[in-house]
């Protein structure tokens, strides 16, 4: 969930009214604007917002202008036009076509910005980048000082050695290439164009350069200061709507601190597009019925309280009939997909913490799945036998699965991205889990019995997944007197309770010992095996003392297979 | 009376014809160690039933000349020798020669065996001859030294002949050292007679009762030997379950007592189930490999099976299908939808519960399924974990019957007092809600998410009720409950502390 960083300050004078200092108090009323104060730094208050698609919360302005209508400052629906079309046109290279396709362009007049809020407009424009643009592949975000740009302007395509200049905060100019290869948002963003060989450039009729996007704009145009400013907003990015979007949220967010929205025209040479006019502030019309929300919400609402906490949200509304309402979505609120978020508005707008818990009368009876009812018991007959259960992590690595075991590789389920070597696949057996823990335990007292139930994943191309998912239960023992006879012993036991039979037959393991090794079979079904480990495994594991152990795959031991 | 020990029994018996014996007599009776009869003497006359008497007494031994005395003879023993070796006569000048006395010892050999008339001076043609005449007996001084040889003895126990030797002896240095000590006399008192008369002769003692013991009835005759209960035995290691999974049983146990049936299903997960039956965009960010784990190989599944509700679903994102929503607009991949993937959240397991032929309406379900991230594993962040979650099905469910659901979880699997609630979200509920418990020690804590399915998860998989969808976070309650504070600790390696662990 994005967490944000506002200034108190600005905040207040962009809600209107003065805030409460504390924490407790503040938390109080962001609950009704999703939000959630994590902490006070001084001036700076960082803010969880719990939604995940709702950028238009990710901006100071736009939490403000929520907040306004949460406290009732103002109601309903805040209206968004643009002022005029400014003249400015931007023409696309065909070629972007597969590179990054589209753009959205906006002025915003008189712009007044103090340090504060350039520094907000800093943190909007990576947050956004960052969240909802997909760390810049989906969409990345320009502002630049109007002033200085010459229409028409250009989104064009340029060779990685063709073109140079100086990123913003720079001093020297350098290639595209030279960018993507040095520069520090090169190295962090350069991964989305290195393999294109044109990389999208953007210029005005002076052929002066505005950005490289997704990676910097130009120092000389893409640099915003302190002041008031007419500033000129260009969105690229992969996807025609996600690029109207995160234009019309920065359009917003700046229009709270200017004056007039101008719209700018986008001229495509692409087959199925070729004229558009930004930024778009399009609302939407829904019905919402009132049964639905108070059959959704448990609650016993009326028509006019309906609309009211609708306004607080922001929503126009207005009774249509009985029982009917039909509301304006504001242009920003792209997350409203079906009704039912509006109704968790309304909700939010009411208060959770004023609607009264019920505990629902359904007459359901409670079950364990029948896999577990059988691995607590064979956990049960294990715990009585004193063995000490422990569990461990089921990814693991083949080197700990099977070198460290004196046994050949095995094909078994790899990750591909793993985070470490250590953690890179799934275990397929569990005894080396226990060596490993035997291992760290060196010096604790000994005898020690352990076992584990858990768990393992082998390949098996006849189920959906290709994995099976069995569960085995493994234990071993380590003492200076332990022997095969003693994990017979256990052995015996453990079939004995769980009212199975079984029989050894006698094998080779790399792990084993030859002569003190078995296989255990059920009903001529090999369900897994026993054997005292080789002292080369010990050493493996730093052990001094014999260890013992068997593993049985309970699947296969309960029939299950 | 009283319970006797073992040791008291043996000294009442060995003082029982009423004489006064001190310790060392005691000692021989009794063939006992000194501390034995040291310490059981001490209680029998705590108990009255003896008498300790104190006798201050003084004893001599041998100094150190009287232990070279001891080897070589008395000085002048040693002279009246050595003039004998010679014939019995000598010239004084010349006597210094014979032996190997100092000149000091030779005039204390000179004067005492004068003294003893063991020798005579004769003076001829001018010159001083020693004459002896025949070997002297032992004097009583000189059995006196031989019979210290033994150790000290007591003055008291000298004849008067001794005494005056003694004395003697005494009066020449360090041949005798003389020095005062107590003895310890013990006797039975009165009322120790009496105990002493009831105690029985002591029989063989015995540590272990064998069966040949039992069933030869040899046990009437034997006594068992006392042990000290107090003393420290060696350790044994009580079988366990492990600590979580044991909470882990409670937390399941609790939910099955609430009717919520537990669901299973594989960690090998196609992305189908994990995100796109979720309704997850096919973009969304938690779907990316920093946060899901992909398997490498089998990349892709089997979804054959699941053919037209995978259509509906495609539709529903790209279109909203008939769910009355506008969907996410976008073109969805099927293809993405077999990705094998390590199941990220236990959600998963809840969808496969909806297209499930053994789903029941009305009806509640709860998995505690392991869920992997790709995470740096560190005091906060494990890469396998386990999520406790479930659905609850039902026609007339709404917002205010999960609220009490997580309520009900709160008061029940947590022991809050009181509960709140703010909004949350989560990309396949809405309305979406965060629950807070709260309890007197611990504060607030969030401890769960939930929501209602959205109509675009549900309808899609053929569901037409309200479901609430519900998660725990149960692991922080399982920390602060055995008092941990790194998370790897779930997963402890230290059999010490799996030891130690209480059951309660």
């Amino acid at each position: 969930m994005p967490t944000i960083i506002v200034l108190f300050n600005d905040l207040q004078r962009l809600v209107g009214i003065q805030l409460p200092q504390d924490l407790d108090d503040l938390n109080e009323i962001f609950s009704f604007v999703k939000g959630e104060v994590e902490s006070i730094d001084g001036d700076e208050l960082s803010i969880e917002i719990k939604d995940g698609n709702r950028p238009d919360l990710w901006t100071v302005e736009g939490l403000a202008r929520e907040l306004r209508g949460a406290l009732r400052i103002e109601d309903g629906l805040k209206e968004y036009a643009i002022e005029a079309y400014s003249g400015v046109e931007i023409l696309v290279d065909s070629r972007l076509k597969n590179i990054r396709p589209y753009i959205a362009c906006s002025i915003i007049t008189n712009v007044k910005l103090n340090s504060e809020a350039v520094r907000e407009l800093m943190r909007l424009q990576s947050k956004l980048d960052l969240t909802y643009g997909r760390k810049r592949t989906r969409t990345s975000i320009g502002l630049y000082n109007y002033d200085l740009i010459t229409p028409p302007i250009r989104y064009s395509v340029a060779k990685p050695d063709e073109i140079s200049f100086v990123p913003l905060g720079g001093v020297k100019e350098l290639s595209l290439k030279e960018i993507i290869n040095i520069h520090p948002k090169g190295l962090e963003y350069g991964y989305i164009l290195r393999e294109k060989k044109h990389w999208p450039i953007l210029l005005d009729a002076k052929n002066k350069i505005l950005s490289f996007p997704p990676i910097i704009n130009s120092n000389d145009l893409g640099r915003i200061s302190e002041g008031e400013r007419d500033i000129f907003v260009e969105v690229t990015g992969m996807g025609y709507q996600t690029v109207l979007n995160t234009l019309m949220i920065v359009t917003l967010s700046l229009a709270d601190r200017g004056e007039k929205i101008l719209s700018t025209r986008i001229h495509y040479s692409y087959d199925d597009r070729t004229q558009d006019e930004t930024p778009r502030f399009k609302t939407n019309n829904m019905m919402l019925n009132v049964s639905y929300v108070n059959q959704i919400l448990g609650l016993n609402l009326n028509i006019q309280s309906i609309i009211e906490l609708l306004k607080k949200a922001r929503y126009d509304a207005y009774q249509t009939d009985r029982d009917t309402i039909t509301l304006t979505i504001p242009c920003y609120r792209f997350d409203v997909m079906h009704p039912i978020d509006i109704v968790e508005d309304i909700a939010i707008k009411y208060g959770y913490n004023n609607i009264e818990p019920r505990w629902p009368q359904l007459n359901t009876f409670g079950s364990l799945s029948n896999l577990n009812v059988e691995s607590n018991l064979a956990r049960e007959v294990m715990v009585g036998l004193g063995f000490q259960e422990v569990l461990n992590f089921s990814m693991s690595n083949k080197s700990k699965l099977y070198k460290k075991m004196n046994l050949k590789d095995r094909n078994v389920v790899e990750i591909s991205n793993p985070m470490t070597l250590n953690y890179n696949c799934l275990r397929d057996w569990l005894i080396p889990s226990l060596m490993e823990f035997l291992s760290k335990n060196s010096s604790v007292e000994y005898p020690q019995r352990i076992f584990e139930i858990d768990s393992c994943y082998l390949l098996d191309k006849t189920k959906p997944t290709g994995v099976r998912e069995g569960t085995n239960l493994a234990c071993v023992c380590i003492h200076s007197k332990a022997n095969f006879s003693e994990m017979k012993t256990v052995l015996d036991a453990f079939f004995l309770n769980i009212g199975k039979t079984y029989d050894l037959r006698e094998a080779i393991f790399g792990c084993f010992i030859d002569g003190r090794a078995g296989t255990i079979l059920v009903d001529k079904v090999n369900v897994g095996f026993i054997g005292e480990l080789i002292p080369e495994v010990l050493e493996e594991w730093k052990l001094e003392n014999p260890v013992i152990g068997f593993e049985i795959d309970l699947d296969k031991v309960f029939g299950k297979y | 009376m009283a319970e006797l020990h073992q040791l008291e029994k043996s000294l009442l018996i060995a003082l029982k014809d009423g004489k006064k014996i001190n310790l060392h007599t005691l000692l021989k009776k009794t063939k006992l160690p000194y501390a034995s009869v040291a310490r059981a003497s001490v209680w029998l006359s705590s108990k009255g039933y003896t008498k300790i008497e104190e006798v201050k007494k003084s004893f001599i031994k041998l100094d150190s000349e009287g232990k070279k005395i001891l080897k070589k003879g008395l000085p002048e023993r040693i002279l009246v020798e050595a003039v004998l070796k010679n014939g019995g006569r000598t010239l004084v000048d010349i006597v210094s020669t014979l032996t190997e006395l100092s000149k000091d010892e030779l005039n204390v050999a000179l004067g005492w065996g004068r003294r003893k008339e063991w020798l005579n001076f004769s003076r001829e043609n001018g010159k001083m001859f020693i004459i002896v005449k025949e070997k002297p007996a032992k004097g009583i001084d000189e059995q006196l030294i031989e019979q210290l040889s033994k150790g000290s003895i007591t003055i008291d126990s000298l004849t008067s002949q001794q005494i005056l030797s003694l004395n003697v002896l005494m009066k020449r240095p360090k041949i005798i050292y003389r020095h005062e000590d107590v003895d310890r006399f013990i006797t039975l008192t009165k009322l120790g007679r009496t105990v002493a008369k009831q105690v029985k002769e002591v029989g063989e003692e015995i540590s272990q009762l064998s069966p040949e013991l039992i069933k030869s009835g040899k046990w009437r005759d034997i006594r068992f030997r006392k042990y000290d209960i107090k003393a420290p035995v060696a350790k044994i290691w009580a079988g366990k379950k492990q600590p979580y999974l044991r909470f882990l049983d409670d937390m399941k146990q609790k939910l099955v007592s609430l009717g919520f049936t537990e669901m299973v299903g594989p960690t090998v997960e196609f992305m189908f189930f994990n995100c796109d039956a979720l309704y997850m965009p096919q973009d969304h960010p938690a779907r990316e490999i920093h946060d899901i784990y992909y398997i490498k190989s089998p990349s892709h599944g089997d979804l054959s099976s699941y053919t037209s509700l995978i259509n509906n679903v495609k539709a529903t994102h790209e279109n909203g299908w008939e769910t009355n929503s506008k969907g996410w607009g976008y073109s969805f991949s099927l293809e993405a939808t077999k990705r094998l993937i390590l199941r990220s959240q236990g959600t998963a397991l809840s969808a496969r519960m909806l297209v499930d032929a053994k789903l029941e309406i009305p009806g509640k379900y709860f998995s505690i399924a392991r869920c992997y991230r790709p995470d740096v594993i560190d005091r906060t962040h494990l890469t396998e974990f386990n999520h406790v979650e479930g659905i609850v099905l039902g026609a007339d469910l709404t917002f205010k019957d999960l609220l009490g659901i997580l309520k009900m979880f709160a008061i029940e699997t947590a022991g809050a007092d009181k509960v709140r609630f703010k909004p949350d979200y989560f990309p396949f509920t809405e309305p979406s809600v965060e629950l807070s418990a709260y309890k007197a020690d611990s504060g607030w804590l969030e401890f769960g998410g939930a929501g209602m399915f959205r109509p675009e998860v549900t309808l899609p998989l053929g569901i037409n009720v309200p479901v609430i969808a519900w998660g725990l976070g149960i692991d922080r309650i399982f920390m602060m409950k055995s008092g941990i504070s790194d998370i790897r600790d779930i997963f402890s390696h230290d059999l010490n502390w799996l030891r130690s662990q209480k059951v309660i």
